[in-house]
């Protein structure tokens, strides 16, 4: 069968590719941590379609402005974890001096990033983990213990006794299970026979979904004492729900994240009554590759603690509980 | 009229799939839940922006063509409505007009590339799809778009983006839902009216004689994606107004939910055949479907595969002929 113009397209396009990787292949010069020759971070965001990554990639640049001698240089894989790995690549062809990567999933970006450290540019792994142990720190919260936290406060607000309603993110994500399981364990049922969850749902993370849900609630519960979402999106969404029902008085309404925009601003004004931070790291982050940079040990697994705002404590910053 | 008559009707299928769903909901009513009025006023609430979707796809799938694009434009307009009334300190009911010719724009921009240049309707409005939800991202910068965000306090959010969420006819009609329903009566009055909706039929039912008989095709054509973007632009007002934000991600995948409800109610993807009235009976058919399952607080791995086999079933039943 003769080629057509469309087979032959991609092979210039790849033959051009090629060119390019080898014309850049001698690593570039590194930077020595002075406001000439500041210190060069790459980083690498697996999508910044979320708003909380996107606050992520704010507070980072926020903590690396304060600093005149590293430059960040953030990139975007938009949820594809192959441009991700390209990022990955790229980043060590252009010889930065650190890497900083928050990858999308696992497996397909521990073998580069493997590569890129062994190779002696040192890497923090934000948020997700990679497998294996080729990385020089992991920086991240545990999900598990902020659903913990929230339900040992909701257990401690309500008395040891109330009907609950919990909102679930999605359940075949790790943060979903993960904050199902702590909330559970916070809450423990066992110990408070007072204390039954009458209504559980998977919103998806999805405020729209979660008011869909919440009303559901309200319909077949005549008690609702207070609703645990796994995200403030869900608590809001189950708040405007129980407002339009004209019960939102007597429900306390929980959730996590605490983005500045989103959860902290609703506990401000009186919609939700606690929310549990699940923290970016951003400035954390700037400050161990300081660290590494200046050539300073910092330990395997860095664990963000958590926070949490209620609408005595918000105005203050918020309280920060044990990691 | 004998029952044979009565059943060769898609009207009247349209309407034994309600009532089997109807049924459906007798039978685990959650607690007597299903027979209390607000648990359906909650549920036309909800389903109104799918509706607004639907109805504008309606006459898009009687000229056998399909508008990937909606669920985007939802997000574009309800992006720029936050934008423009809470940023902008527009007038809500101008900032309402400007997003709805926006809608009405890029509805049009599809219509016009697939008249005139005679391309697929799928490729070109996957290809707005993609655009419209850039766009989204590239106004809102990312984030959500919130009073929060610009230091207002959710009251005064309150009357300036959620007019629209508010209930009509002593609190028993969600006036989203109303919108609804006078976006349904426009569109019926558009196709079985108007010579425009004659020129729709004959375009769906037969392009070429179509073009014989004098039917101006491009401009048919034209204007039914034009008016499919204005119902988005309007479903996308709703969103913003429900959300009390504007979302770059919201209403992700929503235009397969509009094409699924279309499609239920009996219009056929080849075109030329349906009509809106049946559209309303799938909009309902698949709003009472999710309200029960999620009224009965179904988990969500049984209820996507609830959904499958009942929207088959649905399509099944309404294809049935007798020999």
């Amino acid at each position: 069968m003769p080629l057509t113009r469309r087979q032959l397209f991609p092979a210039p396009l790849a033959l051009a590719l090629a060119g390019c990787g080898a014309s850049s292949n001698k690593p570039a010069a590194r930077g020595r941590g002075t406001a000439d020759a500041p210190w060069r971070i790459g980083m690498s965001q697996c999508n910044l379609g979320e708003p909380w990554r996107v606050q992520m990639n704010r507070d980072l640049t926020a903590a690396a402005a304060a600093h005149p001698n590293i430059e960040l240089i953030a990139k975007d894989a938009q949820n594809n974890s192959l441009t991700q790995r390209a990022h990955v690549e790229e980043f060590g062809q252009q010889g930065v001096d650190l890497l900083i990567i928050s990858p999308k999933e696992s497996a397909p970006l521990t073998r580069p990033v493997a590569q890129l450290y062994k190779a002696g540019t040192p890497v923090i792994v934000l948020d997700r983990a990679v497998q294996g142990d080729a990385y020089t720190t992991f920086i991240g919260a545990d999900n598990r213990k902020i659903g913990e936290a929230a339900g040992k406060w909701c257990a401690n607000i309500l008395g040891g006794s109330g009907k609950i309603v919990e909102l679930q993110g999605l359940m075949t994500s790790t943060p979903g299970q993960q904050r199902h399981e702590g909330f559970r364990a916070g809450l423990a049922l066992a110990a408070h026979p007072e204390l039954e969850v009458v209504f559980v749902a998977d919103m998806q993370w999805l405020e729209p979904n979660a008011r869909r849900e919440m009303e559901s609630a309200l319909a077949t519960q005549p008690q609702v004492d207070l609703v645990f979402a796994h995200n403030d999106p869900g608590a809001h969404g189950a708040y405007l729900a129980a407002k339009a029902a004209g019960r939102e008085q007597d429900i306390r309404f929980v959730g996590v994240d605490a983005l500045p925009h989103e959860g902290v601003a609703y506990v401000r004004e009186g919609l939700l009554d606690a929310t549990f931070a699940y923290p970016t790291g951003g400035a954390e982050t700037i400050a161990t590759a300081i660290k590494i940079l200046k050539g300073e040990q910092v330990p395997k697994h860095i664990d963000l603690a958590t926070k949490l705002f209620t609408r005595d404590n918000v105005d203050a910053g918020g309280e920060a509980l044990g990691a | 009229m004998n029952l044979r008559e009565l059943w060769d009707r898609p009207l009247a299928r349209a309407w034994m799939a309600v009532a089997l769903v109807g049924v459906l909901g007798c039978c685990f009513h959650a607690d007597g839940a299903f027979f209390r009025w607000p648990t359906h006023r909650d549920m036309l609430r909800q389903v109104a922006v799918y509706g607004l979707l639907a109805c504008g796809m309606t006459p898009v799938i009687l000229t056998a063509g399909i508008d990937l694009a909606v669920g985007s434009i939802v997000a574009v307009s309800a992006v720029a409505a936050a934008k423009l009334i809470i940023f902008g300190g527009v007038d809500p009911v101008l900032a309402a007009g400007v997003v709805s010719l926006g809608g009405l724009a890029l509805g049009g921009l599809s219509g016009a590339v697939i008249a005139k240049f005679r391309v697929q309707p799928f490729v070109v409005t996957l290809a707005m799809m993609v655009l419209a939800r850039g766009l989204a991202k590239q106004l809102s910068g990312g984030q959500k778009v919130t009073a929060y965000a610009a230091g207002l306090s959710p009251t005064e959010a309150t009357g300036l983006l959620t007019g629209l969420d508010t209930r009509l006819l002593g609190d028993q009609l969600a006036t989203v839902t109303a919108i609804m329903i006078a976006c349904a009566i426009f569109t019926w009055v558009l196709l079985r009216r108007t010579r425009l909706g004659r020129h729709i039929y004959a375009v769906g039912g037969n392009p070429e004689a179509a073009r014989l008989a004098g039917v101006p095709v491009g401009w048919t054509i034209f204007w039914v994606y034009a008016y499919c973007g204005l119902c988005a632009a309007i479903a996308g007002l709703c969103q913003a107004a429900q959300e009390t934000q504007g979302d770059p991600d919201t209403a992700m995948g929503y235009e397969l939910d509009a094409i699924a409800m279309v499609v239920i109610g009996g219009t056929s993807l080849m075109g030329g055949r349906g009509g809106v009235g049946l559209t309303v009976l799938g909009v309902l058919t698949i709003g009472w479907l999710q309200k029960i399952l999620s009224l009965n607080a179904v988990p969500e791995a049984s209820r996507l595969m609830a959904t499958g086999v009942i929207l088959i079933g649905a399509i099944l039943f309404q294809r049935r002929k007798h020999a």
